[in-house]
């Protein structure tokens, strides 16, 4: 009951939380410095005949019309047309989300599964060389710019030993036979995701471990964890249940919070590896001025978070039943 | 002399703790590398002023060797070698440290203690007050902070680096503040606020006397974290092309090396900024780890 209610104002809350970000959006692609006519044309239109075209297609509207026919066409899901590509905005976000989808959730899995499982033992053998060797790798791993891991992955295992593919999502020897089996398209995909993978992955787990560790260290403290192990419950059972399940409360935040991080960070990754997602989509048009696929594609990641969000949220209340929002 | 005599024992007082902590740190040896890290680094910074007296042409931004036409490999010459417009990368890299310490240190400053003040507050109030704050921090959180500094660098045109930097305070607290109140909710239940409160204290008293000291080692975790982020987003920004042209940062220096082409051919180039980048997070990193096992007895060694 409690539940039902609850989930609903958020949702309510979230809906609110887009129409703000969408009006922002709204002004600050106004406030872009574009060129919307000199993209459209052909490169090498004189400025004379760019000038011309521009007085062809004045702004017809005032700044309100246009903002209520912008809103208009948002919940409608009409992200309007390309500057450069003169194509739908919504069938691009289409065509660009499920790689993303693809990266981001597998990275975001993985990176989660390995930072609380090696956290958690090496919170356990506290003092010993695993903790050691395993923070040291874990303190650098945190500090490595993103882009320049990718850069490195690249120069060594796709230049130097031609082991993988140095960018993109699939290669046309494989997607270009017309009877090229699913399973071979898959293994293609697969072998393009793995260096982006590997490097997300690098990249995001070590701070989840730290976190993981530095919670589990707090917690092993409490009373009821030295209760559980006077009562002489094996050593495993204190650990994994009754440490470790305290220790899920906290990491619900930090899941939250590295959520928007890996996100950013999966912008980066895909830009490196030339990975055909909404990051590098969003990333090339804000470069370049083209601003329907940017706040299309911007409003849609916003989203996405949101819910996120939203989910880590009904698991935070779910997991503390103390926890009134 | 009452009052005087006071202030000399909470100067002593202040001056024992100063060397109790310093003593601490040192034990933790995990601050003691940072700070060595760290001070090679600010050594480097300084060290950026020499190569440009030298000679014209170490001047990192547009300085130039007649003797020598684009790439060229390390030499006595150049230590580092020479970029693809004949800049040398030794003093290139000089300059990148200056800008990273500044860059860091002042952005994550801004965003922590903007954090921090507006989590305690949230998480100590409740109410609408909490409500409010909580629903900018949703907002501002679930704006991809980098995505949303792309956006607002492109309508400023030709970002300067000082807009980055108000750019990253402003977009790093919500974090802070969350993980800040989310402690304040448990803590103001706690048994020792209804003493305080008990015994009269204020709410400005109980949130900053009594709430603060408890959360200052997330506060001091999220610093780390913070000059961490702070460097690693400005080399981000710089590599994607959305840095401030007429000032030479690591990411620049990388984003100068990919986009010329050579990245993969000059090797020199591409991996000094990288390890600089690198090491210098790490060493923030570090002390943060330090200074929150002085604030926090529980994380330290027995």
């Amino acid at each position: 009951m409690f539940m039902t209610k609850f989930v609903a104002r958020r949702s309510v809350e979230i809906v609110i939380t887009l129409f703000i970000i969408a009006t922002l959006t709204f002004a600050l692609f106004r406030l872009m410095p574009s060129d919307p006519v000199g993209l459209m044309v052909h490169p090498l239109w004189t400025p004379e005949m760019k000038q011309k075209q521009r007085e062809l297609c004045p702004p017809q509207f005032c700044c309100f019309r246009q903002y209520t026919i912008f809103m208009k066409n948002m919940l409608r899901g009409e992200f309007g047309t390309s500057f450069y590509l003169q194509t739908d905005v919504y069938d691009l976000i289409k065509e660009r989300l499920p790689p993303t989808i693809l990266l981001f959730s597998s990275s975001t899995i993985l990176s989660f599964s390995l930072g609380m499982y090696i956290g958690r033992i090496i919170a356990w053998r506290r003092g010993g060389k695993l903790e050691y060797g395993s923070t040291v790798v874990g303190m650098i791993l945190y500090s490595v710019p993103t882009f320049w891991v990718g850069l490195m992955a690249i120069w060594i295992f796709s230049y130097r030993l031609d082991l993988f593919p140095i960018g993109g999502i699939k290669s046309v020897a494989v997607w270009g036979v017309p009877d090229a089996g699913v399973l071979a398209k898959a293994l293609d995909i697969g072998h393009h995701l793995f260096l982006p993978l590997t490097v997300e992955v690098l990249l995001f787990f070590p701070g989840i471990m730290l976190m993981m560790k530095n919670v589990m260290l707090e917690t092993l403290e409490e009373d009821y964890v030295i209760t559980a192990r006077a009562k002489g419950l094996p050593e495993k059972v204190v650990r994994d249940h009754h440490a470790a399940r305290n220790v899920m409360l906290p990491m619900v935040t930090v899941f939250t919070l590295s959520l928007v991080f890996s996100f950013s960070g999966s912008i980066i990754v895909e830009n490196v590896f030339n990975w055909p997602g909404l990051g590098a989509m969003f990333l090339g048009a804000t470069i370049g001025y083209d601003y329907p696929i940017a706040q299309g594609a911007f409003i849609i990641m916003s989203a996405v978070l949101l819910i996120a969000i939203l989910i880590s949220e009904i698991l935070y209340a779910y997991l503390d039943p103390r926890v009134r929002y | 002399m009452n009052r005087k005599m006071r202030m000399k024992t909470s100067w002593q007082m202040r001056k024992r703790r100063l060397h109790t902590t310093w003593k601490v740190f040192r034990e933790t040896k995990v601050g003691l590398v940072g700070v060595g890290i760290l001070s090679f680094f600010v050594v480097m910074a300084l060290a950026s002023f020499i190569p440009p007296l030298i000679d014209d042409m170490y001047i990192p931004l547009y300085g130039n060797d007649p003797s020598i036409i684009g790439l060229s490999e390390p030499s006595l010459r150049h230590l580092l070698g020479t970029d693809y417009f004949g800049r040398d990368l030794l003093s290139q890299l000089l300059e990148g440290a200056k800008w990273a310490l500044i860059v860091g240190v002042t952005a994550a400053t801004a965003s922590v203690v903007l954090g921090t003040v507006i989590g305690l507050i949230s998480g100590f109030y409740g109410g609408i007050v909490d409500t409010l704050l909580q629903r900018t921090a949703d907002i501002m959180m679930s704006l991809p902070a980098f995505a949303m500094i792309l956006v607002v660098g492109s309508v400023l045109e030709g970002i300067s680096i000082w807009n980055i930097v108000i750019l990253i305070g402003i977009m790093g607290w919500p974090g802070t503040s969350k993980v800040i109140r989310s402690q304040v909710l448990s803590l103001r239940e706690r048994p020792f606020i209804e003493s305080a409160r008990v015994s009269g204290a204020s709410n400005f008293r109980i949130i900053f006397r009594h709430i603060a000291p408890n959360v200052l080692p997330l506060s001091f975790l999220y610093m780390a974290f913070g000059v961490t982020g702070a460097i690693l987003l400005e080399a981000a920004l710089s590599f994607i092309g959305m840095g401030d042209p007429m000032t030479v940062s690591w990411g620049m220096m990388l984003q100068w090396c990919r986009a010329s082409g050579f990245a993969f051919q000059a090797p020199f180039w591409m991996i000094p900024p990288g390890v600089c980048i690198t090491l210098l997070a790490l060493g923030f990193y570090l002390v943060g780890v330090g200074t929150e096992q002085i604030i926090n007895p529980r994380l330290r060694k027995r």
